[in-house]
C-alpha cells in the first residue's frame, strides 16, 4: 500500500520532468536556440584604411601603415619567466623593463596588456612563428595612421583617435563607435567622413573565453577615400623653418581660386605622438604648453589687425567720397586729442593717400577715421569679410570680433576709440585668415574668394558651393590703394621695403599692433603678387614678434625661397 | 514474465552506462576544460563496475545485514575522520585518500544508512501496521532511533558542506521509514519541525548555497556568477531543441560554455545534442529500471531485503530526478550526480553496490 504511493510519486517526478524538459526544448526551444547563437556567435569590426592625404604635387602627407603590436594575456601564460625571455631576446629589450611594463599595464587577467608598440615587421614574423610555443603571446596587427612629415603642416591635418563618448553617441547613426578612429582638428576631422571609410566585419565562432574557434563569414572594410590638398609641401617646409622658434603663423593663397597652398602655425605638434602609448608624457605636454601648440592660429587666433586695417578704412574714404586721392594731412609725428597724444612711428611731413599707405601714417588716418567716423568703419570691415568666418574648410574656425555699432551711440565710445580703431586697435580683432581674404579680395578689385584646403576627394574634383559676390566699388578706388601698398614695397621710406625684389612685384601693407599686457608688439605683413606665374596672396604673422619689419623679413624670406623653388 | 526482469535490468543498466560514455565522450572532446582522460577513465571503470555487480549478485545479501551496522559504523567514522584527514576542493571538505584513492564518504553514507535502517526495522517492526486499531504507536522504538541513525550523518555531511547529500540522506530516511510503516503522525510532525527550522538552517548555510538558493528563485540575479551555470545550461538544454544538434555538435558544449558538464552538468550535453528525443529516451530507460527493480523489491523474502531494495531504488530515482530538475531549472541547484552518467567513481561504486544487492534480492525470490 505505501510502497503503491512511493510508486505514484515517482512517476508524477517523472511526469514533471518531461514536462520540464518539453517546455524548454519545443515550447521555447527557439527562443533557447537564438540565445545559444547569440552566446557563441560574435561580429568582430574590422576597420578600414583610413583615407590618405596628398598634398599638391602626390607628395603623401598622412598614410596608413601596418603596425605590430605585442600583447599577452595573463590568464593564459604559463610560464610567465619562458614568455618574457623570449620575447627579451627578440625584441631586444631587458627582460626587467618588459616585466615593469607588464605589471604596469595590467588590468584584469583576461584584458590583453600591450608590451611592445609598432616592432619591426621580421621581429612580427618571429613572434607570430612561435606563438604556440609561449601560450599567452599575442601579435596584433593594426593599421596605423603615419604623419611622415611630423610637424610640418600639422594643424592643417589634425590628427586621429579613438571615438571619443560624446563623438559616438552625436554620430552614432553614421557607424561611430567607441573602438573607432576619428580624426580631430584640421582635415582630418573635416572631411573625416571621407577619410574613414565603411567598417567591415568578421562573424566569428567563439568559445566561452572568446577565443575564435571559426570564421563564419566577412564583410571586407571599404577603405576611406584619399584627398589631394591643395598645400604644397614645399611652401609648408619654407614656411616652418621660417617660424622655427616663433610663435606665429604664415599663409600663402592662390590670389585666383582661393586654394591654400601652405599654412603653417607655430609652434607646431607632431601628429604622430596621438597615435602610441609610449609619447603619452609629449601628448599631455601638447595640452598644457603655455605657447597653445594644439591651436591653429591661421584660423583660430585672434588679434588686432593694427594698420593693415587702414586698407579697408582707405577704400571706404574713397568710396564715400569723404577724401580723394589727392587729400592730404600734415603728420607731425604726434596727434593731439583733448589732453592725450596720438603717436605716429615718425613726423611723416605732408602724406597724400597713397603716401599714407606706402609709409603707414597714423595721422593720416586719425583724421581719415574722424571723417568716417566708427559706424562706416565698421560697415567696410564687415564689407570686407573682417568679424565673420572666411568658410574654409578646416574646423573650429574663429569669427574675430569687430565693434558693433550699437555701442557707438552709446557714451562708451570716444573719439579717443575712434582714433584707435582707425589705426586696427581697441576692441578690433582679426584672425590671419581673415586678413588674407581681406587682402585677396582688395587684390581682386572686390571679388570674394573662399580659401579652401581641398582638390579632390578621390579622384573626383571637389567643388565647394559659394556664391561669390563682388563688392559694388569702382575698380580704381582699389587701383589707389594698391598704389599704395606697391609703395609700401618700392618707395624709399616704404614700410615693407626689405620686399623690393627685381624679379616679383610684391604689394603688401605693414601692421604693428600692440597686445595686452607689457609684451612686445604683434608683427603684421599681408601682401599679393599679382604679376608672378602663380598669383598670390599671403600673410605672416608673428605673435608678439615686435616691429611689422620681422614679419617683413619673414615674409622676404618666404618669397625668395618660393622663387628659388620655382614656385612664383 | 519475471525471467524477462533480469534482462530488463541488465539492459537498461548496461544501455544507460553506454549512452552515458558516449555523452562523456562529446562532453570531453575538446579537452579543455574537461580534459580527455576523463573519458578513458570513466570507460575502465564501467567496465570494471559491471563485472563487480555480476560478482556482487553471487553474494549473499543476507550477509550485509550481519555486517550492516558494522558498516554504518565504518562510515560515521570516516566521515567524522574527514574533519581530521580530509582535503579541500572546490571549496568543500569532502574527500578522503585511501589506499591512494580519493573517495567522498558521504557516498557512501546513502548505502550504509539504507542497510542500518533496513537491518533496524527488520528488527524492530513497527506495530501499527499489525494493530492499527489499538496500540499507540512507540515513539523511540519505531521513529526516535532512526532519526537519531539518519541525524548524526546527517549532520556531519551537511558541516562539510554537502547540502544535496544531506537532503537526500534526509529523503531516504522518510522513504524508508514511511515504507516500513511508522506512524505517519511522526512523519508528518518531523516534516513540519522541518520547514519551522529553515530559518535556522537558512542562517547556517554557507553563502554560496544562499546563492545558489537565490539564483534558483531568479537566475538573473548574478548571470556571470552563480546563476553562470543554471543560465548556460538552460540555453544548452533548450536550444537542443526536438532532434539535438547532433552528437559532438553542441555548440554550448564543445565551445565550452557549460561548467562541470561532466559531473553534474552532463544531461545538459545530453538536451543539447540529443534534444528532446534524447532527453526522453534516457528518461524512459530510467524508469524503466527504476519500475523493474522495484517490482523484484516488492518479492523479496525478508522485511531486511524489502526495505533496503526500496531504499536503493528510491536513492536511484531521487537522484535522476533532482540531478535533471536542477538542470532544467526546476530545482536548486545542489551537488548531486546523475547516476551511472556523471563521472564521479565514488558515486558510481555505490551505484555497483546496490545493483549487486538488488539483483541478489532478485535471485533469493526467485525471479531473477
Amino acid at each position: 500500500m505505501r510502497l503503491k504511493i512511493l510508486k505514484i510519486i515517482i512517476i508524477c517526478c517523472f511526469v514533471i520532468l518531461v514536462l520540464g524538459l518539453g517546455h524548454l526544448q519545443i515550447v521555447r526551444g527557439s527562443f533557447y536556440e537564438s540565445l545559444g547563437i547569440h552566446n557563441c556567435i560574435r561580429v568582430v569590426p574590422v576597420e578600414p584604411n583610413r583615407g590618405r592625404i596628398f598634398d599638391r604635387n602626390g607628395i603623401v602627407l598622412a598614410d596608413t601603415q601596418v603596425s605590430f603590436d605585442v600583447m599577452v594575456v595573463p590568464q593564459e601564460i604559463k610560464d610567465q619567466e619562458k614568455i618574457f625571455s623570449f620575447l627579451s631576446k627578440t625584441l631586444g629589450v631587458e627582460k626587467k623593463k618588459l616585466l615593469g611594463l607588464y605589471q604596469k599595464r595590467k588590468l584584469a587577467s583576461f584584458a590583453p596588456v600591450t608590451i611592445a608598440e609598432d616592432i619591426a615587421r621580421d621581429q612580427a614574423i618571429v613572434l607570430e612563428e612561435n606563438k604556440f610555443r609561449y601560450s599567452g603571446l599575442l601579435v596584433e596587427v593594426r593599421s596605423k595612421r603615419r604623419y611622415p612629415w611630423g610637424e610640418i603642416g600639422a594643424h592643417v591635418l589634425g590628427y586621429v583617435g579613438r571615438v571619443s563618448p560624446e563623438r559616438a553617441e552625436q554620430f552614432k547613426n553614421y557607424g561611430y563607435t567607441i573602438e573607432g578612429m576619428t580624426g580631430y582638428s584640421g582635415l582630418e576631422e573635416y572631411y573625416d567622413s571621407f577619410l574613414r571609410g565603411k567598417e567591415g566585419g568578421v562573424q566569428i565562432e567563439v568559445n566561452n573565453r572568446g577565443q575564435q574557434v571559426r570564421l563564419l563569414g566577412m564583410k571586407v572594410a571599404a577603405p576611406g577615400q584619399d584627398i589631394t590638398t591643395t598645400l604644397d609641401l614645399r611652401i609648408q617646409q619654407v614656411a616652418q623653418n621660417l617660424l622655427a622658434g616663433e610663435r606665429g603663423v604664415v599663409v600663402v593663397m592662390n590670389l585666383d581660386s582661393g586654394e591654400i597652398l601652405g599654412m603653417v602655425s607655430a609652434p607646431s605638434f607632431d601628429p604622430n605622438a596621438f597615435l602610441s602609448s609610449a609619447s603619452s608624457k609629449q601628448r599631455a605636454s601638447y595640452f598644457t604648453n603655455v605657447d597653445a601648440v594644439l591651436l591653429n592660429r591661421a584660423i583660430r587666433g585672434q588679434y588686432p589687425p593694427g594698420s593693415v586695417f587702414k586698407i579697408p578704412i582707405a577704400i571706404a574714404a574713397l568710396h564715400t567720397k569723404k577724401l580723394t586721392p589727392r587729400t592730404s594731412f600734415l603728420c607731425n609725428g604726434f596727434y593731439t586729442l583733448g589732453n592725450r597724444v596720438f603717436r605716429c612711428s615718425h613726423a611723416h611731413g605732408v602724406q597724400d593717400f597713397t603716401q599714407a599707405i606706402a609709409h603707414s601714417c597714423n595721422v593720416y588716418f586719425f583724421h581719415t577715421g574722424l571723417i568716417l567716423g566708427p559706424k562706416i568703419i565698421e560697415e567696410y570691415a564687415r564689407l570686407f569679410g573682417l568679424g565673420a568666418l572666411t568658410n574654409i574648410d578646416l574646423p573650429y574656425e574663429e569669427k574675430g570680433n569687430i565693434p558693433r555699432s550699437d555701442l557707438f551711440a552709446k557714451r562708451r565710445w570716444s573719439k579717443g576709440d575712434t582714433l584707435n580703431f582707425s589705426i586696427g586697435q581697441g576692441d578690433l580683432l582679426v584672425t590671419p585668415i581673415q586678413l588674407l581674404k581681406m587682402m585677396a579680395v582688395v587684390a581682386r578689385d572686390g571679388k570674394d574668394i573662399l580659401p579652401s584646403v581641398i582638390q579632390f576627394i578621390g579622384p573626383s574634383p571637389v567643388r565647394r558651393e559659394a556664391t561669390l559676390r563682388t563688392l559694388d566699388i569702382p575698380k580704381m578706388y582699389f587701383d589707389k590703394v594698391k598704389v599704395g601698398m606697391r609703395g609700401a614695397v618700392a618707395d624709399e621710406a616704404g614700410t615693407a621695403r626689405v620686399l623690393l625684389r627685381d624679379d616679383v612685384v610684391v604689394f603688401g601693407k605693414t601692421g604693428t599692433a600692440q597686445s595686452s599686457g607689457n609684451k612686445p608688439h604683434h608683427a603684421w605683413f599681408v601682401g599679393f603678387c599679382p604679376q608672378a606665374k602663380t598669383r598670390i596672396v599671403f600673410c605672416v604673422f608673428l605673435e608678439n614678434g615686435g616691429s611689422s619689419y620681422n614679419a617683413c623679413r619673414v615674409a622676404a624670406d618666404l618669397l625668395k625661397e618660393m622663387k628659388l623653388q620655382d614656385i612664383l | 514474465m519475471f525471467y524477462n526482469l533480469k534482462k530488463v535490468i541488465w539492459t537498461t543498466m548496461i544501455a544507460i552506462i553506454v549512452f552515458g560514455l558516449i555523452i562523456l565522450y562529446s562532453a570531453s572532446s575538446q579537452s579543455t576544460r574537461v580534459n580527455h582522460q576523463v573519458f578513458y577513465n570513466q570507460l575502465l571503470f564501467s567496465g570494471l563496475g559491471l563485472l563487480a555487480i555480476f560478482f556482487l549478485s553471487r553474494v549473499d545479501y543476507r550477509k550485509y545485514y550481519d555486517l550492516a551496522y558494522v558498516f554504518y559504523g565504518i562510515n560515521i567514522f570516516l566521515l567524522i575522520g574527514i574533519f581530521l584527514f580530509g582535503y579541500y576542493a572546490l571549496g568543500a571538505k569532502r574527500w578522503i585518500e585511501f589506499f591512494g584513492f580519493n573517495f567522498q564518504p558521504s557516498e557512501f553514507m546513502k548505502f550504509s544508512l539504507i542497510l542500518a535502517l533496513a537491518r533496524y526495522f527488520a528488527d524492530h517492526k513497527p506495530r501499527v501496521s499489525a494493530h492499527r486499531s489499538w496500540a499507540r504507536p512507540a515513539f523511540f522504538p519505531e521513529f526516535g532511533i532512526p532519526l537519531l541513525m539518519t541525524l548524526v550523518p546527517t549532520l556531519l555531511i551537511f558541516k562539510q558542506p554537502d547540502l544535496g547529500t544531506a537532503l537526500l540522506i534526509l529523503g531516504i530516511f522518510f522513504v524508508v521509514v514511511f515504507v516500513a510503516g511508522a506512524s505517519v503522525k511522526y512523519l508528518a510532525s518531523f516534516l513540519g519541525i522541518c520547514v519551522l527550522a529553515t530559518p535556522v538552517l537558512w542562517h547556517m548555510m554557507k553563502s554560496y548555497q544562499k546563492d545558489r538558493l537565490m539564483v534558483f528563485l531568479n537566475p538573473n540575479i548574478d548571470p556571470l556568477g552563480a546563476g553562470y551555470t543554471i543560465i548556460q545550461s538552460k540555453i544548452a538544454i533548450g536550444s537542443g531543441q526536438f532532434f539535438g544538434k547532433g552528437w559532438l555538435a553542441g555548440t554550448q558544449n564543445q565551445l565550452n560554455f557549460l561548467p562541470e558538464r561532466h559531473t553534474d552538468f552532463i544531461f545538459s550535453v545530453i538536451g543539447e545534442e540529443w534534444g528532446f528525443m534524447g532527453g526522453m529516451a534516457l528518461l524512459a530507460c530510467f524508469c524503466l529500471l527504476i519500475f523493474a527493480s522495484l517490482r523484484v523489491v516488492e518479492q523479496a523474502k525478508d522485511t531486511f531485503g524489502y526495505l533496503a531494495g526500496v531504499g536503493f531504488v528510491t536513492i536511484f530515482a531521487l537522484q535522476v530526478v533532482i540531478n535533471i530538475g536542477m538542470v532544467l531549472g526546476l530545482c536548486p541547484i545542489v551537488g548531486i550526480t546523475l547516476p551511472l552518467i556523471s563521472y564521479g567513481r565514488s558515486s558510481f561504486l555505490v551505484f555497483v553496490f546496490m545493483f549487486g544487492f538488488l539483483i541478489n534480492v532478485g535471485k533469493k525470490n526467485k525471479l531473477l
